[in-house]
């Protein structure tokens, strides 16, 4: 590991090898691969037009509510598109091949700077010294770039995407007066939920119309009961009347809610389900008060779920 | 004895007589004639020289001495000799005071004695001498008296009359007519009282009077009637309770006794003497309450039980013993406590609580927009529905009951509600009413077309068919006994749905069975119906899952085994709703071969079936042989009734569900006029059994159906119109913020209506949904106005906006010497390697951040449009007097003339003038920083009409419109601050903004009526304004003062006591002041 990853790197770990001291993992940000196959239920033709356009170069704008399951498909898809890879700063000398694409992902803020995602000069000694920023380091090593609610970073900083997105594929760096040409297996990746922001953070044209999108919704109740029954570990039953609570939940959406419920509170009602929780409290605290403060319609999911649940 | 001889010897007291009154002596002599033989000479003598005597007391005492005479004879044989005298002398002392006195009393005499006896003699004259006060009014009162004696006294006792005499002279002192009329209608009025009840009627009369004597009338007249309403055991205590109001409540008493005793008349009367008995420990705290308590009641009591009221009183005492006025208010239910109680402690259901529960609930379920509405409300559209207290649903929406009351506790009734709101959800959600003739169900092979053919064969010969307008009305179409087939679609059909619903909702399963046992519990005893009627009867119970509840005759049971099976078929998971039709065919053919016949229960043994596999004796079995059984059934046929309806299942009526969707449809589509002519309904009207229609008589069937029609057109627009509004409420629920959607306003100005509690002080409460503000938009002038405004006001209007566009914030500020950021920041970078080089230790802060700052503020004006704005500014020039003219017309004249003609040119500027100006200012300013603002005034008259006038919305763009409203604001009336505080408030919180400020502009403190104890009383007001003030600021809203009332300081003090306000003493300074406050309010 290098000293360059910034301060919360300092007593850092590299992956694989033990240290003594450390228990945890770290990873240098463009290393990060998924050993193991993340599980994924493709609900329609999303694998095949991910893999198209990964083989096109087509950057991919993922449409979806929260929680219907848009980061766990840009991973599985990294795992399955994955193959050897070379990092590209020697840190470690571990190169070994593995399988799974590098997989940089960047959560989008409204303070995120141009800066934040290219990189910027850190003092060191009586020199500065420049670091790569998370953009910068998956456009050099060639990772998946996966900036995700990209609405919710400021209108500059989505601007400097634009050249990595069409034919050029470039990423310019002001400050050092350089361009970097993106390696192959680049391709970036962005999502968005078109559901609960307002007008005002819409994304802009110049930029949507640089991607192919991909919408998703939530899965169809038996597909959802599966990726449920997988991921908390409850019985095929109790997976079930869960995605069954999540369609009729759903059916609020607009109608006091603002969104439905993600499976992903689904898997966790059933995660606390399969710790011993009762069915009713776990959705309590995990789909109904997790779902809206507003009194009435608490109530009202409230009696969804003992309708569902002894 | 010998009369003449007597007559001869009184020659000369006739003379004297005759002397005073030529009728006196003929008087005295027809009386001599009459006088009972008991008196010898001298007691004559004695009598009739006592005549004399009082004749010549007073100039006109003969008129009394006459009546004296003529009433003797009767007195006497009355009294006897020894209370006669007494009797004389009182009238003596009568005559002394006044002749026409005594001769009132010596007149009434002979018809009162007799009902007071001798020894109430002295009391009764007492009553008419006291009455008498030496005025010729007071004659005339105490002589009514005594002439109405005998009528009075047939009613009461002398100590009733007492009371009353004490009460007629409590009302002497005010008016002697209003006494005379009272004693007039005395009798009349107290006949229907008891005894008891009358003493004390009359005691609380007196007290009444006492304290305010212009309601005794009223009293007098009203008050046996409300007294009446009491149970007669209880009438006393009643009123006992009531006087002790009178020494509180002065003239009030009457209104507390009157709308209590109302109160009382709706209530049991065997709860009375329980109730009167808890008002009594509320009056030894407070009577007031305890009246209040009774006025209550008639609310209360339908909300609550008997055991449930006494926790309610109880937590009334509480309140009351910490604070009297809270007290008060809480038995009044003007207090947030005794609703909130009432509601705690309520175990009776409401479904306009739970209607929101319930709609999203059903929502979730079916996944279509669900109304929930009562179900008065569908049987009053008069479109087919006529119960209601039963659940049903007509495919948009489902009704319930309007409550529920089953239980002891809230939760049950609501698990009540909610087994009826799931099974009337299930026929949407598992299609019930999607029935499509054609499409084949999944359990049982199809019958239906082949039906229909043999049908239409059979029909071709005798009538022209018509085309069916449903899908259910077709299959309806394949019976001939079309009640029969559609009880035994609803049987099959609400098996099917309430076998889904167990399936897919394992949690309701406990209260479904629940409910579905408690069902069961009710239907009539089986054995006793006719056999088509008991056969039914049993395939409700085995749908109700009674299998143990059956009983059918042994010798027919093989037929009922069929059936069950038929209605097994339809639970399995797979079956559709044309299953439940196919059912239906195979049902009726079953029903088709029995007889309606009552069965003699010692001919028949009634088995259940369960049993009867064993009992089954017969070789032979199958349905085949059950139906020559059923051949041989001898009796007479009785007319088919439907069963029994269960309750949680409530209606089901497809056949008007599906043509109501058609209908629905058909106007989504904009078709062309409805293609159903009224001929067609009527047709369907004529066969459908489903369609009740409320005075469906036969002969008016034509006009009922016309009606009909219209009902459901009617009901069909208005359908459209709630949906919108649900889905706007559920809107702002979700958002709670911005996007304003254009379909957000209606077009038509209709005002909306929102509630607000108001803050009382003494209570130290609310008083809940008190204030009712009623939201107008203002009507549109001409934009004029505000141009001409700005054109006045160009100089100010240029400067103010300088100071505004200097508020505007830059976009991205640069921020320097951050610890962390977004770059270095060369500069200090530089500085820091000098320090360090100097060897000092130089803080690390070398690097710069973009902030971006946001200028995000709404603000909501509210003005004072109450009619105190419209008062003239009074400037502060000298007044010419009198004097200037020096006594010259022509000089003041000209004066007068020139004053009018600047005023014709200039009108006088009034308040309300300049606060529009100061909008139009305003605005300019605010449109050149960009804030969110919005602009309205209220106005208003009492707490049930808080006018709300909307100028500019919040979220509305500036534009013309606008400039129009402008024009348009003038004076109203009262101000009532609170509730256009706290909607004001509202409105701001559906903004989303960083800073949310309320700017109230107001020309004088808080007034409205009712708005505090009485109109002079400014506490209260304040007090509630103060209150709304702190709401807003609790909920994130900065709220600001602004009054022109130079005194305004007094109140603001305490009125805005953590809130910001300021004076403006010179009103016409307010335009430049009040751009000036804002700036610095939100810099």
């Amino acid at each position: 590991m290098g000293p360059a990853d910034g301060p919360s790197c300092r007593k850092g770990k590299v992956n694989g090898s033990m240290d003594e001291r450390t228990t945890y993992r770290q990873y240098a940000i463009e290393e990060y691969v998924l050993e193991e196959e993340p599980f994924y239920l493709p609900v329609a033709d999303e694998v095949e037009l991910f893999t198209a356009a990964y083989e096109q170069k087509i950057p991919v704008l993922l449409k979806g509510p929260t929680g219907c399951g848009k980061t766990r498909f840009v991973e599985y898809m990294a795992y399955r598109l994955g193959r050897p890879v070379t990092i590209v700063r020697d840190v470690t000398g571990q190169d070994t091949a593995r399988t799974g694409l590098p997989l940089v992902t960047v959560a989008c803020h409204e303070d995120l700077t141009a800066s934040d995602l290219v990189g910027r000069y850190l003092l060191e000694g009586e020199t500065t010294r420049w670091i790569d920023g998370p953009l910068t380091r998956a456009v050099k090593a060639g990772a998946i770039c996966y900036l995700d609610e990209i609405v919710e970073a400021r209108k500059d900083t989505t601007v400097l995407i634009h050249p990595l997105t069409d034919h050029r594929r470039i990423l310019p760096i002001e400050k050092l007066g350089q361009v970097v040409e993106a390696r192959d297996g680049f391709l970036l990746v962005i999502s968005y939920n078109p559901g609960y922001q307002s007008a005002l953070k819409d994304l802009k044209h110049s930029t949507r119309q640089r991607f192919m999108a991909i919408e998703f919704t939530y899965p169809p109740r038996e597909v959802e009961a599966k990726v449920i029954e997988h991921e908390s570990g409850v019985s095929r039953e109790m997976a079930e009347a869960l995605a069954k609570l999540g369609e009729k939940v759903r059916n609020l959406k607009e109608h006091g809610l603002a969104e439905g419920v993600s499976t992903r509170l689904l898997i966790y009602a059933g995660k606390l389900i399969a710790s011993g929780i009762p069915p009713r409290r776990a959705c309590q605290v995990a789909v109904v008060w997790a779902l809206t403060d507003d009194r009435d319609v608490q109530r009202s999911i409230q009696e969804v779920v003992n309708s569902i649940f002894e | 004895m010998n009369r003449k001889g007597f007559s001869s010897s009184f020659d000369y007291l006739e003379k004297e007589l005759a002397s005073l009154s030529p009728s006196l002596a003929a008087d005295f002599r027809r009386a001599l004639a009459k006088m009972p033989p008991v008196w010898g000479p001298d007691d004559i003598v004695r009598w009739a020289q006592e005549g004399l005597e009082l004749a010549r007391l007073a100039w006109r005492a003969w008129e009394a001495s006459a009546e004296y005479y003529l009433a003797s004879p009767q007195v006497l044989g009355l009294l006897g000799s020894v209370s006669f005298w007494e009797w004389a002398r009182h009238g003596r002392e009568l005559t002394s005071v006044s002749s026409a006195l005594a001769a009132a009393y010596y007149r009434a005499s002979p018809s009162t004695l007799p009902i007071i006896g001798p020894e109430g003699l002295g009391r009764w004259v007492g009553l008419g001498r006291h009455l008498y006060k030496g005025s010729w009014r007071s004659a005339s009162l105490a002589v009514q008296f005594f002439e109405h004696s005998p009528t009075l006294f047939g009613v009461m006792s002398l100590a009733e009359a007492s009371v009353l005499v004490r009460f007629l002279d409590v009302l002497c002192d005010r008016s002697y007519d209003l006494a005379s009329h009272c004693l007039g209608v005395a009798p009349h009025v107290l006949r229907p009282l008891q005894g008891e009840d009358r003493l004390a009627f009359l005691r609380f009369a007196e007290e009444l009077a006492a304290a305010g004597w212009a309601d005794a009338r009223a009293y007098l007249e009203r008050g046996p009637g409300l007294l009446a309403q009491v149970e007669p055991s209880q009438r006393a205590r009643f009123l006992s309770l009531a006087s002790r109001i009178v020494s509180e409540e002065g003239r009030q008493a009457f209104a507390y006794f009157a709308e209590a005793g109302r109160a009382l008349s709706q209530v049991p009367p065997e709860l009375h003497g329980h109730l009167l008995g808890l008002a009594e420990q509320v009056a030894s705290n407070s009577p007031v309450a305890a009246m209040e308590f009774l006025k209550s009641l008639p609310r209360v009591l339908p909300r609550l039980k008997l055991s449930e009221l006494g926790d309610w009183h109880r937590e009334g005492l509480q309140v009351l013993q910490m604070n009297q006025e809270g007290g008060e208010a809480y038995f009044r239910l003007e207090s947030n406590r005794a609703e909130e109680m009432l509601d705690a402690l309520s175990s009776r259901l409401e479904l306009n609580k739970v209607s929101d529960v319930l709609r999203m609930y059903c929502k979730a379920l079916t996944g279509a927009d669900v109304a929930i509405h009562s179900a008065e409300a569908l049987a009053q559209k008069g479109i087919g529905w006529v119960r209601t207290e039963t659940a049903t649903t007509e495919g948009s929406a489902i009704f319930l009951p309007p409550a529920v009351d089953e239980f002891e506790d809230k939760a049950r009734n609501f698990s009540i509600y909610k087994v009826y709101a799931t099974h009337q959800a299930g026929h949407l959600e598992f299609g019930s009413f999607l029935f499509r003739f054609e499409a084949p169900g999944n359990v049982f092979p199809t019958l239906r077309l082949e039906r229909e053919q043999k049908r239409l064969q059979e029909r071709e010969a005798s009538d022209g068919h018509r085309q069916p307008l449903t899908d259910m009305e077709r299959f309806f179409d394949l019976f001939d006994n079309r009640r029969l087939a559609a009880d035994l679609f609803a049987i099959a059909e609400d098996t099917r749905i309430d076998a889904c619903i167990l399936r897919e909702y394992a949690g309701i399963r406990a209260d479904y069975r629940l409910t579905q046992v408690r069902e069961l519990e009710r239907r009539p005893p089986i054995e006793e119906l006719p056999l088509v009627e008991a056969f039914m009867e049993n395939l409700v119970r085995a749908s109700l899952g009674g299998a143990d509840h059956l009983s059918w005759p042994a010798s027919l049971m093989p037929l009922l085994k069929e059936a069950l099976a038929v209605l097994e078929a339809v639970q399995k998971p797979a079956a559709t709703v044309e299953d439940a039709a196919e059912a239906t065919i195979r049902l009726y053919e079953l029903v088709a071969s029995l007889p309606n016949v009552s069965m003699d229960e010692s001919q028949e043994d009634w088995q259940n079936p369960e049993e009867a596999d064993t009992a089954q004796v017969s070789p032979m079995s199958g349905a085949g042989q059950a139906e020559q059984q059923s051949q041989q059934i001898q009796g007479e046929e009785q007319p088919y009734r439907s069963p029994q309806p269960v309750e949680f299942r409530g209606e089901f009526k497809p056949e008007l569900v599906q043509l109501l969707g058609r209908l629905r449809q058909e106007r989504q589509a904009q078709q062309p006029p409805s293609p159903l002519s009224p001929e067609q309904i009527k047709a369907l009207l004529e066969k459908s059994v489903e369609i009740d229609l409320q005075d469906g008589g036969e002969q008016d069937l034509q006009q009922s159906s016309n009606l009909f029609l219209t009902n459901l057109k009617r009901e069909l627009a208005q359908e459209e119109q709630e949906a919108q509004k649900d889905k706007q409420r559920d809107r702002r629920r979700t958002t709670g913020l911005s996007t304003p959607d254009p379909s957000d306003q209606p077009l038509a100005p209709e005002p909306r209506y929102y509630f607000y509690d108001e803050w009382d002080f003494r209570a130290g409460d609310y008083k809940p949904r008190w204030c009712r503000i009623v939201e107008y938009t203002v009507a549109e002038g001409t934009a004029s106005y505000f141009d001409q405004t700005l054109n006045r006001y160009s100089a100010l209007v240029n400067q103010t906006r300088r100071q505004f566009e200097l508020l505007k914030p830059e976009l991205f500020r640069k921020i320097k010497r951050l610890l962390d950021g977004e770059e270095l920041d060369m500069d200090a970078v530089v500085d820091y390697l000098v320090e360090r080089e100097a060897g000092v230790s130089p803080p690390g802060k070398v690097y710069w951040r973009r902030n971006k700052v946001e200028r995000d503020v709404a603000v909501a004006f509210l003005l004072d449009m109450s009619a105190s704005t419209d008062e003239e500014i009074v400037k502060h020039t000298r007044r010419l007097t009198p004097d200037d003219f020096d006594d010259d017309p022509r000089k003041y004249f000209a004066w007068w003339m020139s004053r009018r003609a600047q005023e014709l040119l200039s009108p006088p500027k009034r308040i309300i003038d300049v606060e529009k100006e100061s909008i139009v200012l305003l605005i300019r300013a605010l449109e050149t920083i960009g804030d969110t603002y919005g602009i309205y005034g209220f106005s208003g008259y009492g707490r049930e009409n808080v006018e709300f006038y909307v100028i500019k919305e919040l979220e509305e763009p500036f534009g013309e419109r606008v400039k129009r409203r402008i024009d348009k604001i003038s004076p109203v009336r009262s101000t009532r601050m609170g509730p256009a505080i706290r909607h004001a408030t509202y409105k701001l919180e559906q903004v989303d903004a960083k800073v949310r400020i309320l700017f109230l502009v107001s020309d004088g403190r808080p007034q409205d009526h009712g708005y505090g104890r009485d109109r002079t009383e400014k506490e209260y007001a304040i007090h509630d304004t103060h209150m709304a003030l702190l709401e807003a600021k609790r909920r994130g809203v900065v709220p600001f003062c602004l009054t022109v009332d130079r005194y305004g300081h007094d109140y603001l003090k305490q009125m805005c006591q953590d809130v910001g306000y300021a004076v403006v003493p010179d009103v016409e300074s307010l335009p430049s002041r009040i751009t000036q406050l804002y700036r610095e309010l939100t810099r």
